[in-house]
């Protein structure tokens, strides 16, 4: 059953994550990857005294990690929608135009979580790659890790969107989750290869 | 000047002379900030919470002479909200009311206080500095959603919204040694 991470030890979620059910699932741990990429970047910036704006980036990491901690409990709740508005209009009748229309609604809104997940991500790297830029030396491998987790969480999330939206490539909120996967990929590759 | 950029000890001194728009100004000033505290820190009824409201600002109008220090406007209106609703506490239960505040409910009343002093704080920032701040923290608008609608380069944001938020501390720390300076 969805609901309630936030009061979950970290061990107790995973072993809701494992256990066979709805949720949570992907979208819950892609947003949790996001939000392990922006506690980094706070951490990060908090430990870099000699940054003018080292506190006011820590403010907004942990305010984006706020809003992936929520994301992955409000992802959980509308997939389970989804999943068994799904399978009940498999078990009904062919053709029933207020079921089919229910049933879209709630994919759509499946996918207006995992979409905010993607741009969380985008963003999230966007503060790793000024923490790789001003953070402290000792720090800035984990600037580096930090891109390269919210890049995997927007991926994540954008191959969610594209799967909850029936894959009409034409779709804007694809493309926009598209672009938010790239714009974490591009900061993560920059940050990853200048530690090879 | 706005009305956001006007100080309390201008609005008191206003209000001192009858001035009719600073008293209207000053209930509109302080007015969520009351039924907040009723509210929010002592988990008053909105029933009850009205009764506050009405009683707090009729002190405020009678005896705002007694107000010593213009500057400490705010924390006088906390003194009295906070008085008025342990009375209400008090009148509705036969508990002592100290009591029945709560480690939660003290915590409500700190969070309160300190909403209303980034807000006030907030409005002696730049009109820019406001807005991407509220899109930000408020409206939960992502760095390519600012970016788009200001029309300014996304790599730019999240520089800006630091750079804001150390003029908001700016304005808190100078806010508290003004009123560190005021209890002397």
């Amino acid at each position: 059953m969805a609901g309630d991470y936030l009061e979950l030890q970290l061990g107790d979620f995973l072993d809701r994550l494992s256990a066979d059910g709805l949720a949570p699932g992907g979208g819950s741990a892609a947003a949790l990857t996001v939000a392990f990429s922006a506690r980094l970047v706070a951490m990060v910036a908090r430990s870099t005294l000699a940054w003018e704006e080292a506190a006011g980036v820590a403010a907004q990491a942990n305010a984006i990690g706020e809003r992936a901690v929520e994301l992955a409990d409000t992802d959980g709740r509308v997939w389970e929608d989804a999943l068994t508005a799904l399978r009940d209009a498999e078990a009904g009748a062919d053709d029933d135009p207020r079921r089919d229309f229910a049933l879209e609604q709630k994919l759509e809104a499946a996918a207006a979580a995992p979409l905010e997940i993607a741009s969380l991500g985008a963003d999230a790297a966007a503060l790793a790659a000024l923490a790789g830029e001003h953070g402290d030396a000792t720090y800035r491998a984990d600037a580096a890790a930090a891109a390269a987790l919210a890049a995997g969480g927007a991926s994540a999330a954008a191959h969610l969107v594209r799967v909850n939206l029936g894959v009409r490539s034409a779709d804007p909120r694809l493309a926009r989750a598209l672009a938010s996967e790239q714009a974490a990929h591009d900061v993560a590759a920059r940050l990853l290869e200048s530690h090879r | 000047m706005s009305q956001a950029g006007r100080t309390d000890a201008e609005l008191v001194r206003r209000c001192r002379g009858n001035d009719a728009d600073a008293w209207n100004e000053l209930v509109e000033r302080y007015s969520r900030y009351v039924y907040a505290i009723a509210v929010r820190g002592f988990r008053l009824s909105e029933e009850d919470a009205e009764d506050v409201f009405q009683d707090v600002f009729t002190r405020v109008y009678t005896r705002l002479d007694s107000l010593r220090d213009d500057t400490a406007l705010r924390p006088w209106i906390a003194q009295l909200t906070r008085r008025r609703c342990l009375d209400a506490l008090s009148a509705r239960r036969d508990v002592p009311a100290d009591e029945e505040l709560t480690k939660e409910g003290s915590s409500d009343l700190s969070d309160v206080e300190e909403a209303f002093e980034v807000r006030e704080a907030l409005a002696g920032l730049s009109e820019a500095c406001q807005d991407i701040l509220d899109r930000f923290f408020t409206r939960d608008q992502s760095y390519k959603t600012i970016a788009d609608e200001l029309e300014i380069p996304s790599g730019t944001i999240a520089s800006r919204i630091a750079r804001c938020l150390g003029r908001l501390r700016g304005e808190l720390e100078g806010r508290n040694q003004d009123d560190e300076g005021s209890r002397d």
